[in-house]
């Protein structure tokens, strides 16, 4: 972990209640695995709020680094009105991040809304290492999805949405289809409803995958200092920040 | 000449208790150490303290387990931790190689368990002092109702100076009228000095849901937003008791840290200052030399308690 004072380099609107946020801190962008997070303080006294907000690496470019972050509440909302040249403090890398196979192999990423951000960093790397990769987003409706663009160009891109205004309409866990059984290895970043069908549709195909998923929790520290993060998972309760983000699905669902 | 930042923390207690800096973490805000000894070091603070251990291993609480206010926060951590026994021997020898004393932090939920449990630590290498928390709020039969009564506070404390050659330091709740006459009360028990203070009671509201945000509905406030309360008690405490006090709530900044020594606390805990900038506890040690140097006190033992009515009237 290191902790630095990043300058903001740009914070343009992603998608429909979507920015990405470039910020220039040399240390926290080092040694960064897919998968791991940063914390980013919120706001300017440090007092309301308090702490920091985990995102994870959206990407990393050597001494700089992005976040893919929705607009939900107060800490977010501060950060969607700074502009460049913005100086905020964070902290980082931190967690356990993804692990890839050493043999070249089918990858399918999936991701439920802003829990995509971590996958597009995946999919780089995935790519650089000779995997075939394939990327699932579900979103709510058309105007909710990362455009294809985000993505490296061998990388094929599926999206579903909820609405149907980008087709197929539904779930994106009721759309595996082919790729269920193409795939070698799964991950997956979203909310606990997304993991859980997840967990049933994988269930039936002999849980062969081994899918890692990435969880989320309300993380004050970010760390393994306050025990605010615990996950109930099958053998114990676990800190997501410390333990995790992390996790085998069927560890948890 | 950099000032003299040494204190004793058990002028009572046979071996007392000396810290190289009257600065440590508050227990529950920092693990077990073993993370922060990783990332920054240990050796530059006065203490470490450990989260709060029972006899059995507790799970915890299920979530939401925090909810942030404004300045502070409301956690139902539920005591996590591995219990004692796993203490003993997956942490203690950890504790052992460093050079910095580590204050075990224990959760009774019976006057008699803290006694065992004084008894269990005793002799331990590692373990250089133990913290009563008789003022958890979080558990249905933890330390509320000892911490709440001066009577049972003081059984709870002869329990573990009973069982124990280590200085015992007896934390206080801040939920109660009259703190002064528990302070008084595990003075006269034996204990060697006094911590104030444990969380303030409190609770938030989902008006989504229409339900508290803590599944227990209470929780206990921590954070700057309590620091006046910890401050007035540390101060009314300080000028009651003879043993050192530690002073506790809501300190982030050396200049905080400076308030508290000055209402009487002859050392401070940073909590959960931590969570917000993981090096708060150095970071306090470095303000506090240098607003000593600054003013060009020259022992930090000088302006301990030099805001109590006795020096202000002197
Ligand atoms: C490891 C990790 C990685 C994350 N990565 C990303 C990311 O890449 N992009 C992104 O947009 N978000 C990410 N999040 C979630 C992000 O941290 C929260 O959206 C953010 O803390 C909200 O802050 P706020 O002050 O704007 O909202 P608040 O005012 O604190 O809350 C707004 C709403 O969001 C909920 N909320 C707050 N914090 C969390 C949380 N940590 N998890 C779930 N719900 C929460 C609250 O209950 C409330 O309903 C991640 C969280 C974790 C733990
Ligand atoms: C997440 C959390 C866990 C805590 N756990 C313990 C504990 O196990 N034992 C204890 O005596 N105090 C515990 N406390 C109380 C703190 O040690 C401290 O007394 C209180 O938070 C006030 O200080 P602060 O405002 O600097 O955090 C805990 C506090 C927090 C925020
Ligand atoms: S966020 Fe504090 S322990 Fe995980």
């Amino acid at each position: 972990m290191n902790i630095e004072t990043a300058t903001l380099l740009s914070n343009e609107p992603a998608y429909e209640g979507a920015r990405i946020a470039w910020l220039h801190a040399p240390g926290v962008s080092a040694n960064v695995q897919p998968g791991q997070f940063v914390m980013v303080h919120c706001s300017h006294d440090g007092l309301d709020p308090m702490f920091a907000r985990a995102f994870s690496y959206y990407r990393v470019d050597g001494d700089r680094f992005a976040i893919l972050y929705n607009v939900v509440g107060k800490g977010t909302g501060w950060l969607a009105e700074r502009g460049r040249g913005d100086q905020v403090r964070v902290y980082g890398p931190l967690g356990n991040g993804l692990r890839l196979p050493d043999q070249a192999g089918n990858l399918l990423l999936i991701g439920g809304g802003v829990g995509i951000a971590p996958l597009v960093d995946t999919a780089e790397r995935a790519i650089a290492a000779g995997h075939q990769v394939v990327a699932m987003m579900g979103a709510r409706t058309a105007a909710h999805l990362l455009p294809a663009s985000a993505w490296p160009k061998e990388v094929e891109y599926v999206v579903v949405t909820e609405d149907g205004s980008a087709r197929p309409k539904g779930f994106v866990t009721e759309h595996l289809g082919q790729y269920q059984e193409w795939a070698s290895r799964v991950y997956a970043c979203g909310p606990s409803a997304m993991f859980e069908s997840l967990a049933n549709v994988l269930r039936q195909n002999g849980r062969r995958q081994r899918p890692e998923i990435l969880m989320e929790e309300n993380m004050p520290c970010g760390w393994g200092m306050c025990y605010g993060c615990a996950i109930f998972t099958k053998h114990g309760v676990r800190l997501c920040c410390k333990d995790g983000p992390r996790f085998n699905l069927f560890d948890v669902f | 000449m950099p000032p003299r930042l040494e204190v004793d923390l058990a002028p009572s207690h046979k071996r007392g208790l000396a810290l190289r800096n009257p600065v440590m973490p508050a227990s529950g805000t920092f693990s077990w150490g073993l993370e922060f000894a990783k990332q920054f070091g240990v050796e530059g603070l006065g203490a470490v303290v450990s989260k709060g251990v029972t006899w059995e291993p507790r799970a915890g609480n299920r979530q939401p387990r925090v909810a942030e206010t404004p300045a502070g926060m409301l956690n139902s951590i539920g005591l996590q931790n591995i219990g004692i026994n796993a203490v003993i021997d997956e942490m203690a020898p950890a504790w052992a190689k460093w050079d910095v004393p580590v204050i075990v932090n224990i959760a009774g939920d019976t006057v008699d368990e803290f006694g065992r449990m004084a008894a269990l630590l005793d002799g331990v290498p590692g373990i250089a002092a133990l913290e009563l928390n008789i003022s958890c709020p979080n558990v249905d039969q933890g330390g509320i109702e000892i911490g709440q009564s001066a009577e049972a506070s003081a059984r709870a404390t002869r329990a573990a100076v009973r069982n124990t050659d280590l200085p015992v330091i007896v934390k206080l709740t801040p939920n109660v009228t009259d703190p002064v006459g528990l302070a008084l009360a595990v003075e006269e028990a034996g204990a060697n000095a006094i911590c104030a203070i444990n969380t303030v009671l409190g609770m938030a509201i989902d008006t989504k849901r229409r339900r508290p945000v803590l599944p227990r509905a209470r929780g206990g406030l921590s954070g700057p937003a309590i620091k006046p309360i910890a401050l007035r008690i540390v101060y009314d405490v300080a000028n009651a008791v003879r043993i050192p006090v530690i002073g506790c709530g809501g300190i982030s900044t050396g200049l905080d840290a400076v308030e508290f020594l000055m209402a009487g606390a002859s050392a401070v805990q940073v909590g959960t200052a931590t969570f917000a900038n993981p090096r708060a506890p150095l970071d306090v040690v470095d303000e506090l030399t240098a607003w000593l140097e600054r003013e060009g006190v020259a022992d930090v033992n000088e302006i301990i308690g030099c805001a109590r009515p006795a020096a202000v009237a002197g």
